[in-house]
């Protein structure tokens, strides 16, 4: 297939071989060549890059490398200008959603930093009002990682690092600021509705649990008047879930009920000492531990 | 294989918790693999907190690892990280996104008002689901969800969004065990 490796000139004169750029919607890549290939018994020199994340390799014609929207990776000035957009609260979201769809994609297919910045703030802003439709939300998460993934390439920092300081700015934690200013804290958004618990959700765990946690678990008042209106919870692990409900509370507008939580807090952290002598006495105790839960995962299948 | 690493001492019911509720969100086995020493050179420049990455990068244990296995190291030491474009914020832990290694702090958990096996499970579900590519999550109920956004506390169910549940299912399936 490949016949010759060269050092050409790619795209405009400005990409290099070993050069970081952002595929639109790939992420980052790495230019590793420009290789001619023999297509449909046609000869096409394109350009191979690979990306970043999971080393596939990404081939375009030469010809078309400027068209699709490849671009090197921003620098920190343009970093810092995204970070001031992002932490400008968005109040007022596209609520149409054929307006947003067609928005969103051109954004996204243009492969610009603050095309994918306008993504994310966009539904980030219409996710505190209503929850994301499915394509939306995988949109949302796909703006994300291509977000956090040139922040990190940019600053040099890792993707943790990056996809903090990227909620600092959209969900800011009490105190933050943002070159001197103070930006509101995050306040409690809607929780997404629930989906039927599946089959394999209930995990058996209930009886186990009973043993050892439920003295460490806060009671809360039951209020069986509300539980309709409440939505119920993700549905992840409806069985846990329901668990905790009953004795632990998770409605957010009750400080009371937090406050309550907080002895338990207290109490489990004291003891700490006292169980660090007695597993020091008896260290084989310790290891019989998390026996249960690897077994359990054997014995029903589970990975 | 979840594997957890203790830094710190943590009674046994807490560690229990913690490996039934990781089982339980990421429906792999998980369990306590044992002690471990924080290094003592990750401490940052102000001696007053230990650097996550540093830790993580820097400990030195003899956990035998198989594919897709991840280690998660718990401890109550206070943590910090690199300072990024928005300077430094409130750290709980740190994961090597799409990696094997994450570290988990029990400080600052009762300020929280969750009881401290609650929190820390919480806390510790959403690291191993940034080790399996997890991004935050908007949505205030999911373990996904910014720990330092008032949903954390508001809802103490341990617990993934449907979003975010398929997507640890598909990279846990897809993973290379």
């Amino acid at each position: 297939m490949a016949t010759k490796t060269h050092e050409p000139v790619i795209g405009d004169g400005s990409l290099h071989i070993g050069d970081r750029v952002v595929y639109p919607n790939q992420g980052i890549c790495r230019i590793t060549g420009v290789e001619t290939k023999q297509i449909a018994g046609q000869n096409w020199e394109v350009v191979t890059l690979s990306r970043e994340e999971d080393g596939a390799t990404v081939m375009v014609p030469k010809g078309k490398l400027m068209g699709i929207g490849l671009r090197k990776v921003a620098d920190v000035a343009a970093i810092e200008r995204v970070f001031d957009e992002l932490a400008i609260p968005n109040t007022d979201p596209q609520l149409d959603w054929k307006v947003r769809h067609r928005e969103n994609a051109d954004r996204m297919s243009g492969g610009g930093l603050f095309g994918t910045v306008e993504v994310l703030k966009g539904l980030h802003a219409l996710s505190r009002v209503r929850p994301l439709p499915q394509k939306e939300r995988e949109l949302y998460d796909n703006a994300r990682h291509l977000l956090v993934g040139e922040i990190a390439a940019a600053m040099n920092i890792p993707l943790h690092v990056a996809e903090d300081n990227l909620d600092y700015a959209l969900w800011p934690p009490p105190g933050m600021t943002r070159k001197g200013r103070p930006l509101p804290p995050a306040t409690l958004g809607p929780p997404s509705p629930a989906r039927p618990a599946a089959e394999d959700d209930d995990l058996g765990l209930e009886d186990e649990e009973l043993g050892g946690t439920e003295e460490a678990v806060a009671p809360a008042a039951k209020e069986p008047d509300e539980e309709e209106e409440q939505p119920a919870p993700p549905a992840a692990h409806k069985a846990a879930a329901d668990k905790e409900k009953s004795k632990s509370p998770h409605r957010p507008p009750k400080p009371a009920l937090a406050k309550k939580a907080r002895p338990a807090a207290a109490k489990k952290a004291a003891p700490v000492k006292k169980a660090a002598a007695a597993r020091k006495s008896a260290p084989a105790a310790k290891k019989a531990i998390p026996k249960k839960p690897a077994g359990k995962a054997k014995a029903k299948g589970k990975r | 294989m979840i594997r957890i690493v203790t830094l710190s001492e943590f009674p046994p019911d807490v560690i229990d918790f913690v490996t039934r509720r990781l089982h339980a969100a990421y429906g792999m086995g998980c369990e306590l693999e044992g002690e471990g020493e924080i290094p003592a050179d990750a401490l940052d420049d102000e001696q007053s907190a230990y650097d996550a990455v540093k830790v993580v990068d820097e400990m030195d244990d003899d956990v035998t690892l198989y594919a897709d296995d991840k280690i998660v190291y718990l401890t109550n030491e206070p943590l910090t990280a690199p300072p990024g474009p928005m300077g430094r914020g409130p750290v709980d832990g740190y994961a090597q996104y799409g990696g094997g290694k994450a570290l988990v702090t029990a400080h600052g958990l009762s300020d929280k008002g969750l009881p401290l096996e609650v929190g820390l499970a919480k806390r510790a579900a959403h690291y191993v689901g940034h080790l399996w590519d997890l991004h935050h999550c908007f949505d205030t109920r999911c373990a996904m969800h910014p720990g330092w956004s008032p949903g954390f506390a508001a809802y103490p169910e341990v617990a993934l969004c449907l979003f975010d549940r398929e997507k640890s299912e598909r990279k846990i399936k897809l993973g290379s065990s």
